[in-house]
């Protein structure tokens, strides 16, 4: 791609999801989200390889009629009650037709079915974009919206989110709709505690963001797409296959790695609520990511001989990669814990 | 002219029909045209006559007519009309359905008035969507620059996915 229009292309990705974090009144939103989905079809398309022409065919379906959505709900809550500022919303069927289309836009459960097949047609650097920036501006729109939306409506998208996330990877070889039904049971975690304690959804989605660019990264280090390719990464980095089965369980959770955070604090914030059965279920969902992740692991890791190694490693050259983003980002999926005073200080 | 409005509504859901049915392109760029050409009648009907001149030079003189261009690039021998059994069954499902959700929530959403645009204003020199115009260019200039810039990124993004003949993974013929 011609680097001039690269340069248009990225700098609109990053002016669309700014305009709609700016904006207070859902036309200028709308327009932000327009404009942020425009910006990355490109770039998703890039290679021009049938797969990859498909899903951005189905991203860019799924993103219009959630946008056509988003725009047809704010005009009618507009035209009842005459107020276009996001935070002011009032109208019940504006605002359950507006979630309905927010959930769309970042894909949760029972609108999440385009994001797997959208993201195992993307390369790795797109794929992560996708599942780490595109979701920012949608998101922004849910927290201004989260005090008015229907309690019903946001456990349910939360709990189905999290059950069909963790669901879903369980049957999966292929990494990148693993890490999309990670994504979607992030989402889940995110939505199920938005009306509670919406700060602890903002630290989930930063702490989530995170990981999934450690794991994106880690993966498109060593090139590998598919959980076969994966069980030959440690000939070739050992050090970091070991540091990305930490990041794997980070993702799923398990203490004492920075993923145990958001849930840890989030099953504190329900039971406090006075949800124990939500919470349970929650946590129970957890196990079916788990899982996943923990295949992951044992296809990268836990198959290595615990003794000393008699291979020699795969002739390879010096990677040309770098490496700086994944270094710091594994850095912080694996030891954020023990500040989580400080990061929950930053996010309140 | 209620009788009017009233079966450009109709008309309306119709057209829309036409084309969720899912018939053949040709026939569904027919149903899009019908849709938006009452459209426009809807908008005059509220009293928005140059917002509806708008929407039937730019949608149907620009963007239909590059429609039906690609649509007859994939003709096809035997198009699927609104007559065969597979669309058929959408029809009826989906006047179905607009009859059903009209009749539980039409009372709340549409009050049964029909007030034209600026009805209720003691004296109005302009039309409401003259004078939503002239705000664009005054008010709004900055939402105007705004959708310069979008439509220049349109462009972008457009050569950008048609570029590289044979390469491509769209390719009409």
């Amino acid at each position: 791609m011609n680097p001039y229009v690269l340069a248009i292309l990225l700098s609109s990705l990053g002016i669309g999801t700014t305009l709609t974090f700016a904006s207070s009144h859902w036309l200028l939103a709308w327009m932000g989200l327009e404009i942020s989905t425009l910006a990355i079809i490109p770039l998703m398309a890039q290679q021009h390889h049938p797969r990859a022409v498909e899903a951005t065919t189905k991203y860019f379906l799924t993103q219009a009629t959630a946008a056509a959505m988003i725009l047809f709900a704010s005009t009618t809550n507009a035209w009842t009650t005459g107020e276009w500022n996001i935070q002011e919303m009032s109208n019940p069927t504006a605002l359950v037709l507006i979630t309905m289309a927010l959930a769309l836009k970042i894909g949760l459960a029972p609108v999440h079915y385009w994001l797997p097949e959208v993201l195992q047609g993307l390369d790795l650097t797109t794929g992560l974009i996708l599942s780490t920036w595109q979701k920012l501006a949608p998101f922004a729109l849910i927290y201004q919206i989260s005090p008015m939306m229907n309690p019903t409506l946001v456990i349910m998208l939360g709990l189905a989110s999290t059950i069909i996330g963790g669901w879903g990877g369980l049957n999966q070889t292929q990494l990148r709709k693993i890490l999309a039904y990670s994504s979607i049971a992030h989402l889940g975690w995110m939505m199920i505690v938005m009306q509670y304690s919406p700060n602890l959804a903002i630290l989930n989605l930063i702490l989530y963001i995170t990981m999934t660019t450690a794991t994106f990264l880690t993966f498109k280090n060593v090139a590998s797409t598919k959980l076969s390719t994966l069980t030959l990464t440690w000939s070739k980095t050992p050090m970091m296959t070991t540091m990305a089965m930490m990041t794997l369980l980070s993702l799923g959770g398990l203490p004492p790695l920075t993923g145990f955070m958001p849930k840890w604090l989030i099953l504190q914030e329900l039971t406090k609520q006075d949800l124990p059965l939500t919470a349970s279920i929650m946590a129970l969902a957890a196990l079916l990511s788990l899982f996943f992740y923990l295949r992951m692991c044992y296809a990268m890791t836990l198959t290595i001989a615990p003794n000393t190694n008699n291979n020699t490693s795969t002739w390879r050259q010096k990677s040309s990669q770098t490496t700086m983003t994944l270094s710091i980002t594994t850095t912080l999926a694996l030891a954020l814990l023990p500040i989580t005073p400080a990061i929950m200080a930053l996010t309140t | 002219m209620f009788y009017f409005t009233f079966l450009v509504l109709i008309g309306l859901v119709l057209g829309l029909v036409g084309v969720a049915s899912n018939p053949a392109p040709y026939f569904a760029a027919l149903g899009l045209v019908v849709a938006a050409a009452v459209g426009c009648g809807i908008l005059v009907g509220h009293g928005g006559s140059f917002l509806s001149l708008v929407l039937f030079l730019i949608y149907l003189g620009g963007m239909l007519v590059v429609f039906a261009y690609s649509a007859a690039l994939a003709a096809e021998p035997y198009p699927e009309t609104w007559g065969d059994w597979s669309v058929l069954f959408y029809v009826v499902v989906y006047i179905a359905g607009v009859l059903v959700v009209g009749g539980l929530v039409g009372g709340d959403w549409y009050s049964y008035s029909w007030v034209v645009v600026d009805e209720f204003k003691d004296l109005s020199l302009l039309r409401g969507d003259f004078s939503g115009v002239a705000l664009m260019y005054s008010l709004g200039g900055a939402m105007l620059v705004v959708s310069g810039w979008v439509l220049l990124l349109t462009l972008f993004v457009v050569l950008e996915l048609t570029r590289g003949l044979s390469r491509g993974a769209l390719r009409a013929v």
